[in-house]
């Protein structure tokens, strides 16, 4: 029962990522792809409706958090305080910057939350990355189970390390890279014109570079967690994550040169997801690392909630689900296509 | 036991106080404004009639805006059970956690799909579709609030939990929590509420136009709405929902009801002030005008029954801040007998047809619309400064429940943060609201993208 929430809440933080990744992604580029008010109507269109939808995702991870492991949201959110402020502050500047840039016609008005826009979703992509890294490296726990981290320390990876060290930023970097490639591919796939042929162009270049950081990052882990992967390789579902890695990655690559744009962006959200599933695969049961002593590390089976709440979250949980994806679905129909500017004048007055 | 500025868990509380109630200013209008949408589409997919697609267009725009408030502010909420309220978190997550959890899943998706479509999508979804997407963010917007008020209501008057071996809380029966009655109360009590500030706010705009002779027919639509509602909603608020909220205090809380009164020493025949300054030190109510008798029949239905004074308990369960808990009962029961007795004259004189050409009662109605977001934000004040000096009432006080881990220096930083940014906020919020009321409704039809209306 733990290891299903576990993958449960492994999931939904990973759908976050990959649906909230995109607009993080096209939010990057927002600059680069559009050139003209019209082009960056078109990028705020392709976000589209659903942008808080898939914020919403972030908002379950953290209530289904609480509700099946507990000790671990405390431990985790005090301890990453700072961060998690930061992150908090990023989606607020995001989220209005998407919803009143485009109320008033006015070149100074838009060119400013155009600006914030772009600055916000780097700072998330950058945050969110170097949170994964700092899963990956581990936390300062104490015995007592808390931690409480400063932005840097020393910038090592072991002892009483802050949220950016070297290994940390360097995730964040190559999570910036590859969210920005992830949101190109998709506004390839949504828009056309110029900003159609400047997000594939953005595209190639982001997943190519991708490739190489993919590596360093690799032998980086290797170096900063030498007990990884360990028993985990012997778990099934971890061979299936990099199948879906590496299946993913050929649709995507196939995708991007014979110009299929829909086979290009499920390849781009097989290879987010197939990573980030393998990741949670690789760490379980630990869920928050010890840097100061490996025993002092926090598993799920640690912090999980009475059998009691997880067997009555087990029954809402899956109707909750089927039906957040039914309204997905309804919505998504509606809006399906490349973006028309003259229909969708999303956040535009 | 006064809070020093040294004292962590007041950094905590005053940090989440003040997230918590800017906060809710905008939730309190998206779920009054909701239903003035879901009734007007209804009227327009019915009849046809252009003036409530009209009103719809407009209202939704304003609707947008504060929803996006609401939201780009809620998300700091829930973390902050974690980063600021981990000993809480430990302790009640296991039970408070569900509903939380619940919220994101079945109400916030719901709202969070729907939206989109609802303020920009009438075209894509087409008249009926579009109906549909404004009654699901309604619902989704009350479905959030009752799974918040069960949360609340469990820090209230804790039920269907469970201590388990480590002390902690786990959740025994999902439908004793679910269907706590402390949070059917609180629900009605607090949604009736959120009716008021919405027909105040549609009131208030329509009584914006009638005094310039702008957009008349719009005002008129707004002018009714909002009287008639707001007397329904009024109305209600008071009776029986305030009346049961209040009594339901008096049977689970009875320290905190003689705190609400600034009552010491416990008696029959209590009395509700008027007026009067309690004077904790002294222990009693200063300059005291009181209405023999009306609390023992308000709180246990007669004029004999025993109500309780705050000497008759040890001072560590009193409330920690009785003055503005008092202050803040009193004035909003204050407030909530003006909205009764405004709305019923306006509902009068709208009844006789002679409310838009009343100038006297337009300008009380423009100018009222933040008395209902005052009286939501003291009912607020008066159950949460009611609840002290627990945070799980009875059972956990507010000072085990902060993050030991975190500093005074961490809280004050994104205290100020909060501050700073929600101060921009709130300027961009209002000068984009006043900018659409500018505009006003009837500009809505000349706008290029709305050229071609559904007849």
């Amino acid at each position: 029962m733990i290891a299903v929430w576990y993958c449960v809440v492994g999931f939904m933080l990973t759908a976050y990522v990959v649906l909230d990744g995109r607009n993080f992604g096209a939010g990057m580029l927002h600059r680069a792809v559009a050139r003209t008010p019209e082009e960056r109507r078109q990028v705020i269109g392709a976000i589209g409706p659903l942008w808080s939808w898939h914020e919403v995702w972030l908002v379950g991870f953290g209530g289904t958090l609480l509700a099946v492991f507990p000790r671990l949201m405390a431990t985790a959110f005090a301890g990453y305080y700072l961060a998690l402020f930061l992150i908090l502050w990023g989606l607020i500047l995001r989220g209005i910057a998407i919803e009143v840039g485009g109320h008033i016609d006015n070149r100074l008005w838009q060119e400013f939350w155009d600006v914030v826009f772009v600055f916000a979703s780097f700072l998330l992509a950058i945050l969110f990355g170097a949170a994964a890294g700092n899963l990956a490296r581990g936390v300062p726990l104490d015995a007592a189970g808390n931690f409480s981290m400063a932005f840097f320390t020393n910038f090592g990876v072991r002892g009483n390390v802050g949220l950016l060290d070297w290994y940390t930023v360097s995730v964040a970097i190559f999570a910036a890279v590859v969210l920005a490639a992830h949101g190109a591919t998709y506004l390839t796939m949504k828009t056309e014109g110029g900003v159609h042929e400047r997000s594939e162009a953005w595209a190639r270049r982001l997943w190519v570079a991708s490739g190489p950081l993919f590596v360093a990052i690799s032998v980086e882990t290797r170096i900063v967690r030498p007990d990884l992967p360990g028993p985990a390789v012997h778990n099934p579902l971890w061979a299936l994550g990099l199948l879906v890695v590496v299946i993913s990655a050929a649709m995507l690559v196939s995708g991007l040169v014979t110009r299929r744009e829909l086979r290009a962006f499920v390849g781009s959200n097989g290879v987010l997801f197939g990573l980030l599933g393998t990741g949670g695969v690789t760490l379980f049961p630990v869920m928050l690392h010890s840097t100061l002593v490996p025993g002092n590390s926090l598993t799920a089976y640690a912090v999980a909630s009475t059998p009691r709440a997880l067997f009555l979250a087990s029954i809402w949980w899956p109707v909750a689900f089927v039906l957040a994806n039914a309204y997905f679905v309804f919505i998504s129909r509606r809006y399906a296509g490349k973006v028309s500017v003259q229909r969708d004048n999303q956040g535009f007055y | 036991m006064g809070p020093g500025v040294s004292d962590p868990a007041f950094w905590s509380r005053f940090q989440f106080a003040f997230t918590v109630t800017y906060h809710y200013l905008f939730p309190q209008l998206t779920m009054g404004l909701a239903w003035f949408l879901v009734y007007w589409k209804w009227r327009a997919l019915r009849s046809g009639d252009r003036r409530f697609d009209q009103a719809v267009r407009f209202w939704a725009k304003i609707f947008g805006l504060n929803l996006a408030v609401g939201v780009v502010t809620g998300i700091p909420m829930e973390f902050q059970f974690g980063t600021n309220w981990a000993g809480f978190s430990r302790y009640a997550g296991g039970v408070v956690g569900q509903t939380l959890a619940m919220e994101g899943m079945f109400a916030f998706f719901l709202e969070s799909a729907f939206v989109g479509a609802l303020i920009w999508g009438e075209k894509r979804l087409g008249p009926r579709y579009h109906f549909v997407a404004t009654l699901a963010v309604a619902v989704g917007s009350w479905l959030s609030g009752y799974f918040i008020l069960v949360t609340n209501a469990f820090m209230q008057h804790p039920v269907g939990y469970r201590i388990e071996a480590d002390g902690s809380l786990g959740i025994e029966s999902l439908g004793a929590y679910l269907l706590n009655p402390w949070a059917w109360v609180q629900f009605a009590h607090n949604q009736m509420a959120a009716l008021v500030t919405g027909s105040f706010v549609i009131a208030a705009v329509g009584a914006f136009y009638a005094l310039q002779g702008l957009h008349p027919m719009q005002a008129r639509l707004c002018l009714r709405a909002g009287t008639c509602v707001g007397l329904i909603a009024s109305v209600l608020v008071a009776f029986p929902t305030g009346d049961q909220q209040a009594k339901m205090v008096g049977r689970h809380q009875p320290v905190t009801l003689a705190a609400m009164e600034g009552r010491f020493v416990g008696g029959p025949m209590a009395g509700v002030a008027m007026i009067g300054q309690p004077n904790v030190a002294a222990r009693r109510l200063d300059n005291p005008i009181e209405l023999p008798g009306a609390l023992s029949f308000l709180a246990y239905g007669t004029f004999e029954s025993y109500v309780h004074g705050l000497e008759e308990y040890p001072e560590d369960v009193w409330p920690d801040n009785i003055e503005l808990l008092y202050y803040a009962f009193h004035l909003m029961i204050t407030l909530g007998t003006l909205f009764i007795v405004l709305m019923a004259y306006g509902t009068f004189q709208s009844w006789r047809g002679r409310l838009e050409s009343s100038a006297p009662l337009l300008w009380v109605l423009m100018l009222a619309f933040p008395f209902p977001y005052i009286a939501n934000t003291l009912g607020w004040m008066t159950a949460e400064l009611g609840r002290q000096p627990w945070l799980v009432f009875g059972l956990f006080r507010t000072r085990e429940g902060y993050s030991q881990v975190v500093s005074n220096g961490d809280t004050i930083f994104t205290l100020i943060g909060f501050v700073g940014l929600y101060f921009v906020l709130g300027l961009l919020f209002l000068f984009l609201v006043g900018r659409e009321i500018a505009r006003g409704p009837g500009e809505v039809a000349a706008a290029p993208r709305r050229a071609e209306q559904p007849a």
